[in-house]
């Protein structure tokens, strides 16, 4: 079925698209084309669709081994905190919100504050059956904070920033290691809500990591996520 | 063991921020992103920095293609040779640094697209060939190796303008190849 481009573009912006692909635009006319590229739909679906064609020419690349270091230096890069073991809970909460955007400090500290648990502060024992996943959307316009409390087996949540759109919900899962995303329940539209986790759910929070889709309203109707993820963040202990 | 089906469902993972998905992405694909960036830098230690970098990237916005079905594989090439050819150009003067890189990504193929052209998969190889030789081995340097038109030009021995215009009129060819064939 050939696509038909409603927009039909010109000999030379399929060109020029191509060449931008494949990286050989000069300078000057490749900074004119990025610009016009952010508004014009039709130019942007022309680069994914060589995007798209070029790709398979990587096929007569013949794959290398990459040394052991690579990976090792990734893991340090990405995933420091599980470098740094023994740290007690205070500092590294300070430490992670220090790191955190501004953003994510402040929906973080919003839940803590409203949540009557919120003894957690520089001048307080750190209580080790708290948890915290700061979910933070890619453009930073969709905030969401999840305080999870071993002891009451209770999950808070806060939703700040954009709402879903009309008809969308923003639906919760624990991704545990291999398994499949586990639904915890649809998001409040906006503020903090109190979703307990049910007793057989409990003993997989630890370490989880929690992931907000966007889903039709009242969640997706098959259990398993059906729409884009707009947010995830690991659970970390505080 | 990983097969090329299970790329999307990684990918998906990694947007939830599964790190045990993003090791076996890792073992996946590492070996051939790290040889396309190989072919494009063309220095170990530099293509090593790269892959790291790129993988780092893909940490950081898998989320973007997390609800793909289909041509994970021209998501992570877009994504490694963006970063490569960046990488390269900044290193060569006069070859222009592509600084628009960084949102390379964001237009990186979409699942829509992706199944739009998903059958055209190896026709790539057949308009190619339709081509004049030395034009169609041009568009394959281009992509593969990364070279810029002054490479091309020296490669081919012709004016830069020439070497131009002969991959723009082989673009349109192949779009039209690529639509119809």
């Amino acid at each position: 079925m050939a696509e038909r481009d409603p927009m039909q573009p010109s000999d030379s912006d399929i060109a020029t698209a191509g060449e931008y692909v494949l990286g050989t635009l000069p300078q000057p006319e490749r900074q004119e084309f990025a610009r016009r590229l952010e508004t014009d739909e039709a130019l942007q679906h022309q680069v994914r669709l060589w995007q798209t064609q070029f790709s398979p020419l990587t096929d007569e690349v013949t794959a290398v081994p990459v040394p052991q270091h690579v990976w090792a230096g990734l893991q340090a890069r990405l995933f420091s905190d599980t470098a740094t073991p023994g740290q007690t809970g205070v500092p590294r909460f300070w430490r992670w919100l220090g790191i955190g955007s501004a953003l994510v400090a402040a929906s973080l500290l919003a839940v803590v504050l409203l949540d009557p648990l919120s003894t957690i502060g520089p001048q307080a024992p750190a209580d080790e059956r708290l948890w915290v996943s700061d979910m933070v959307s890619q453009d930073g316009e969709i905030r969401l904070a999840a305080l999870y409390d071993e002891d009451k087996g209770e999950m808070r949540v806060s939703v700040g920033g954009q709402a879903p759109g009309e008809g969308r919900d923003w639906e919760l899962w624990l991704i545990k290691d291999e398994m499949a995303p586990i639904s915890l329940g649809v998001m409040p539209r906006q503020g903090t809500a109190a979703m307990p986790i049910p007793d057989e759910l409990r003993a997989l929070v630890a370490d989880a990591t929690l992931a907000i889709t966007d889903e039709p309203a009242g969640g997706s109707p098959q259990g398993v996520a059906t729409g884009p993820v707009v947010a995830a963040a690991q659970l970390r202990r505080i | 063991m990983p097969v090329p089906n299970d790329l999307a469902d990684m990918l998906a993972r990694v947007a939830m921020r599964d790190r045990a998905a993003f090791s076996r992405l890792y073992q996946a694909t590492g070996p051939k992103l790290f040889a396309i960036c190989l072919r494009i830098l063309k220095d170990r230690t530099e293509a090593e920095d790269a892959l790291q970098d790129i993988f780092v990237k893909i940490w950081h916005s898998a989320d973007r293609y997390s609800t793909a079905i289909a041509s994970p594989q021209a998501w992570l090439n877009t994504v490694t040779r963006n970063h490569a050819i960046d990488l390269l150009r900044a290193r060569k003067p006069g070859g222009g640094d592509l600084d628009a890189a960084e949102t390379l990504a964001d237009d990186a193929p979409t699942p829509e697209d992706s199944a739009v052209t998903a059958s055209e998969g190896r026709r790539i190889d057949a308009c190619i060939s339709a081509l004049n030789p030395p034009r169609g081995e041009a568009v394959r340097l281009a992509y593969v190796e990364g070279d810029s038109y002054i490479e091309l030009s020296q490669r081919f021995d012709v004016p830069m303008n020439t070497m131009r215009s002969w991959l723009r009129r082989s673009l349109i060819q192949l779009r039209e190849c690529l639509s119809h064939g």
